[in-house]
């Protein structure tokens, strides 16, 4: 009887549940034309280029075509020239973006609080950002070049001139131009994050004469953690893109301690060595992979229990 | 419902959007990426040949009017020993030719002409007469005897009937020009209101009616006119040079002034030196070194015709073109050959590409065309039924952009079938697999190595593989006193620093500059300072910084303005030590003697080996690509290159510009060399006469017959030769300028400034070792 009554019930719920069924089809339809454009182009710029990058990865050049396995990724990994690219690459990081976090981190405190020429500051530090790479390149050049201004301000103390974009005061340069381009954004994403921390929550770790540092370190560092998570990532990213203003300022071939893993691939892009590029390609991305995996993992830790 | 419809029509709307951008994406790669010429693939201007039927020895001007055209030239009479000018006015379309007699003494000469309204030539004629002076005789045949006679200089305007070549009018019109005694007509051309333009010297256009009247003058501004010329509507317009390269600008003779240059890239041509013609139905008729097209001014438009190539004809030969009324191209060639010059006429008719022998095409590609090689590649198109070659150049402003489309086409598998290697890193695409081995095609035609140069083919070997072939070379090289050098054919670096040290650096080299001495003792012996092997350099080496310091001086720029002494005398006094230069025939080798006034030494470039005499090719240095879909086509090219007709027609009478690479045909031209030409003097007695004369600087020499030594000097020279010249990498270049530069302002020391080139260019190495 039931199972009739489920039964007949089940005939009525079925032609609804087919009628039902039909418009879900239609709308997957609709929905799958809708994305088309956006798939379509996913594929074509991204996924597929991605391939051609995997499939000459494994040829022995780009005009033979032969296949080489990984042989490409062997010669790659014990590259001379690619191990000092990967080095550089990994040290710029390994000091760089901390510092972008931890300094955009700071001034964002800095300006939560009520200080004088609040918004001036802040003007100033955003204001590298809407500075054109090739000014940036200018001015730094201005800087640092060995009749540069830098130059000429340490020679009033008698110092000799030092040949910073060619010699192992390089990276220094590089490093404090990446933070003064980059600082400006990192802030106000932090400053942002700041913002939105629940007031009541500060409120009453006051009342409970929590210290300043325990509010920091229990309360807003959980609460900035994806900030942190997305602030350091961004910042790991753009410390790749900084080949472009070493490549403005020194070219292909820069002084060793500022050649990057971009110099790397450009310039084997530049000899038609695109299976060179694209093994060297093929490594960076996993590096990157298991750098961000870490981070999000790290994150997911850290900041557990103030998402929801 | 109606929510519905709406509903479904926002759908379809959205999917008509989605639709038009995905046509977008697709049609990405199609529009804009064909040229003028290959729109015109549907047809060819097939050539067909005529003769020109002239008694004359010189043609002096061609002028065209229509269909018709107007042609002055002499003939010389060997037993009266008179000239005789003559007008010949051809039809093209009934294919008739007039003979005329010009009235034009021998005492006169045209210096410009131009065709009127009424068919009526309008020429520019310069004459002399004696005046006062000694009468000579037969033995007064002396420069002296010519300054003893005094001439009066006479510039006049004839009109001659274009009908029967009779005088019309002859205007004296010394007083048109600024400076009557320098009237020289570098341009001329006649607008439709029969006014004539003409331009002097010092660029400036004079108006003049046809009856020599002065009509006004104009002053252009410019350094140089380059062309005058006049448009079918009448319109004229000059060519210029100016700061972004060629202008076109209107001559404007109410205002007598110039316009501003015409802004149109549909003006500009592909290729090198244009020529303007009037246009049959509107504008001009443009043709360069590619082709030939037509531009309207009025409307900015552009109709392209024809590529030179496709007609088979060579544009270095081309003297004057135009457009006929039946849709044909007429084109008179001028073809140089080693006794004498040759005019032909061809027409050009239009014909489907259907009607025309189908042949399989092959591709040369080339950074830009040699000279020689596009006569070879007309001469193969005219002989093969079975392959035509086109021609891809990438000669673009910049060549790097030019490189980067070839490197391109050799990526994606559309790379040309046949390579001119001559301005490429030959060696990076060969480690690519770019080239085929022509090892096993000469093993296949039976072409045995040991007929040839082998040095020279080894010279493009890499690793035991043959991958260009050059039909003939010179040599690359460094000249010194055999007293100075020793009888070396090569030295060291040190041993050249060494020697060039002792002396005073502006003995060393004449117009030495910083680049000079670079190229000099580093970029042509850049594997010294390079071990590819094990990934490392050594620039900041001692020998390095020898260079640098030696470098150091020599001013920047070469000094052209040096005491004008000549470069005989300065060698021959030990005031200059070293030239360098390049040696291409046996008469070379005996006027370099000649020259230092002893025996020499070809020393060469320093070289670790001591092989510092370079291989450097002329006419072409081809490679066959070895994804070439048409590699047999493309053989059968390379193998006329270095074909036993094509060699021995490297051989010359009075040497060549390079020693051909068959042995047979080298030993043939030393031969040549060696044997003497006689004259019969006056008793009947042969008498050994220079085979040539030479003449470089302050120096002059007769070159008599070659003696077997000096034939085997050339010979050892030749024998020592085993490296190719190459191109020097770019960026090896760009970094040792940019770091030497510090250096040279006594900014950095010579150690500080070879560490920074060290480092920087350990990076290159290892990537590329």
């Amino acid at each position: 009887m039931g199972f009739r009554n489920r039964k007949a019930g089940n005939g009525i719920k079925g032609n609804k549940g087919s009628k039902l069924n039909r418009q879900v089809r239609k709308g997957k339809k609709i929905s799958w034309g809708y994305l088309f454009p956006s798939l379509a182009g996913v594929l074509l710029f991204f996924v597929l280029p991605f391939l051609v990058v995997i499939y000459y990865s494994l040829v022995d050049n780009p005009i033979n075509r032969e296949f080489v396995f990984l042989d490409n990724f062997v010669r790659v990994a014990t590259n001379k020239a690619f191990q000092q690219a990967a080095f550089n690459t990994l040290k710029f990081s390994v000091v760089a973006v901390p510092l972008a976090v931890i300094l955009s981190l700071l001034l964002a405190m800095m300006l939560d609080y009520k200080i004088p020429f609040r918004s001036q500051f802040r003007t100033a530090f955003l204001s590298p950002m809407m500075v054109p790479v090739a000014s940036i390149i200018l001015i730094w050049q201005v800087l640092f070049h060995y009749n540069g201004i830098v130059n000429d301000f340490i020679g009033l103390f008698g110092a000799d001139k030092i040949d910073w974009l060619k010699s192992s005061h390089a990276q220094v340069v590089i490093v404090i131009l990446f933070l003064w381009k980059n600082l400006g954004y990192n802030m106000i994403l932090f400053m942002a994050a700041l913002g939105s921390i629940p007031k009541d929550i500060l409120e009453v770790a006051i009342l409970e004469s929590a210290t300043p540092f325990q509010i920091f370190w229990h309360i807003k560092i959980r609460y900035l953690s994806s900030t942190i998570l997305f602030v350091t990532i961004m910042s790991l990213i753009n410390s790749f893109k900084v080949f472009r203003e070493i490549y403005l300022l020194t070219g292909n071939y820069p002084y060793d301690t500022i050649y990057m893993m971009q110099h790397f691939m450009n310039n084997a892009f530049a000899q038609l060595d695109y299976q060179k590029l694209s093994a060297a390609a093929i490594m960076m991305s996993i590096v990157m992979v298991i750098i961000i995996g870490i981070l999000f993992l790290t994150e997911n830790y850290f900041g557990r229990d103030v998402e929801g | 419902m109606k929510k519905g419809m709406k509903d479904k029509m926002k759908r379809e709307i959205a999917f008509l959007l989605a639709g038009v951008m995905m046509l977008g994406l697709t049609a990405c790669g199609k529009g804009g990426s064909g040229n003028d010429s290959q729109a015109q693939k549907e047809f060819y201007y097939l050539p067909e040949y005529k003769e020109l039927q002239m008694d004359v020895n010189y043609i002096s001007n061609i002028l065209p009017q229509g269909d018709v055209l107007f042609l002055i030239g002499f003939s010389w009479n060997e037993e009266t020993e008179e000239s005789t000018g003559k007008m010949y006015r051809y039809d093209l379309i009934s294919d008739t030719c007039e003979e005329m007699i010009l009235p034009l003494p021998e005492n006169a000469s045209v210096q410009n002409a131009v065709i009127d309204s009424e068919e009526n030539l309008l020429m520019i004629v310069n004459r002399y007469e004696e005046i006062a002076g000694d009468t000579m005789t037969e033995d007064e045949d002396t420069e002296e005897s010519y300054e003893n006679v005094e001439y009066e200089n006479y510039v006049e305007l004839w009109q001659i009937s274009g009908q029967d070549a009779a005088m019309i009018s002859r205007t004296d019109i010394k007083s048109v020009f600024d400076d009557p005694d320098n009237s020289y007509v570098q341009n001329m051309t006649i607008d439709s209101k029969d006014t004539i333009y003409f331009s002097d010297g010092n660029s400036n256009i004079y108006l003049m009616d046809k009856n020599g009247n002065k009509l006004g003058k104009i002053e252009t501004g410019t350094d140089w006119i380059d062309a005058l010329f006049a448009t079918k509507e009448g319109d004229v317009y000059l060519k210029t040079w100016g700061e972004t390269g060629q202008e076109i600008k209107q001559v404007r003779p109410d205002s007598k002034s110039i316009g501003e240059a015409v802004k149109s890239d549909n003006i500009k041509g592909t290729g090198y030196n244009q020529n303007y013609y009037t246009g049959l139905e509107k504008g001009v008729l443009i043709s360069d070194s590619n082709g030939v097209f037509a531009y309207d001014f009025e409307n900015d438009t552009r109709e392209y015709f024809f590529d030179w190539l496709d007609a088979d004809l060579n544009s270095d030969d081309v003297e004057i073109m135009g457009a006929m009324s039946d849709g044909r191209f007429f084109v008179i060639l001028h073809e140089y050959t080693e006794d004498k010059t040759e005019y032909s006429l061809v027409l050009l008719k239009k014909t489907p590409a259907s009607e025309v022998p189908e042949k399989e095409e092959i591709v040369f590609g080339a950074m830009w065309l040699d000279q020689d090689m596009r006569k070879n590649i007309i001469d193969f198109n005219k002989s093969s039924n079975e392959y035509h070659i086109s021609v891809k150049t990438y000669d673009t402003d910049d060549y790097n952009a030019g490189l980067t489309q070839f490197n391109n086409d050799i990526t994606s598998g559309n790379g040309p079938d046949i390579i001119d290697i001559s301005n490429l890193d030959y060696k990076q695409y060969a480690s690519k697999g770019v080239f085929e081995d022509l090892n096993s095609y000469m093993e296949r035609d039976n072409i045995k190595k040991e007929d040839y140069l082998e040095n020279v083919f080894e010279a493009y070997e890499v690793e035991g593989r043959l991958y260009a072939v050059i039909p003939q070379f010179y040599i690359n090289t460094t000249v010194a006193k055999t007293s100075k050098v020793g009888d070396a054919t090569g030295w060291t670096l040190s041993e050249m620093l060494d020697f060039v040290e002792s002396s005073e650096a502006e003995n060393v080299f004449r117009y030495g500059s910083r680049d000079s001495i670079f190229y000099y003792c580093i970029y042509n012996n850049i594997d010294e300072f390079i071990d590819w092997e094990t990934g490392e350099c050594s620039f900041n080496s001692d020998d390095f910084i020898r260079v640098l310091t030696f470098a150091a001086k020599f001013p920047e720029e070469p000094d052209y303005n040096d005491t004008g002494e000549g470069i005989s005398s300065l060698l021959r006094s030990d005031k200059l030590l070293l030239m360098q230069t390049s040696l291409s025939s046996v008469q070379e080798y005996q006027m370099y003697n000649g020259l230092f006034g002893e025996k020499v030494s070809y020393i060469g470039f320093p070289n670790s080996e001591r092989k510092g005499n370079l291989i450097q090719p002329a006419g072409g240095s081809v490679a066959l690509n070895a994804k070439s879909k048409h590699k047999d086509g493309a053989w059968e090219f390379i193998k006329v290159l270095i074909s036993d007709e094509y060699q021995q027609s490297l051989v010359k009478e009075h040497g060549g510009w390079g020693f051909p690479i068959k042995k047979s045909a080298l030993d043939k031209q030393f031969e040549i060399d060696m044997t003497p030409d006689y004259y019969e003097d006056e008793n009947g007695e042969k008498v050994e006469q220079p085979k040539t004369s030479w003449g470089y600087d302050d120096f002059d020499m007769d070159i008599y017959a070659a003696t077997q030594e000096e034939v085997d000097a050339v010979k050892k020279i030749i024998d020592s030769a085993e490296i190719c010249a190459g191109l020097v990498n770019e960026e090896l270049t760009n970094i040792i300028t940019e770091e030497t530069a510090p250096f040279f302002k006594g900014q950095k020391t010579a150690k500080e400034t070879a560490d920074i080139i060290q480092n920087r260019i350990q990076i290159y190495v290892k990537e590329n070792s």
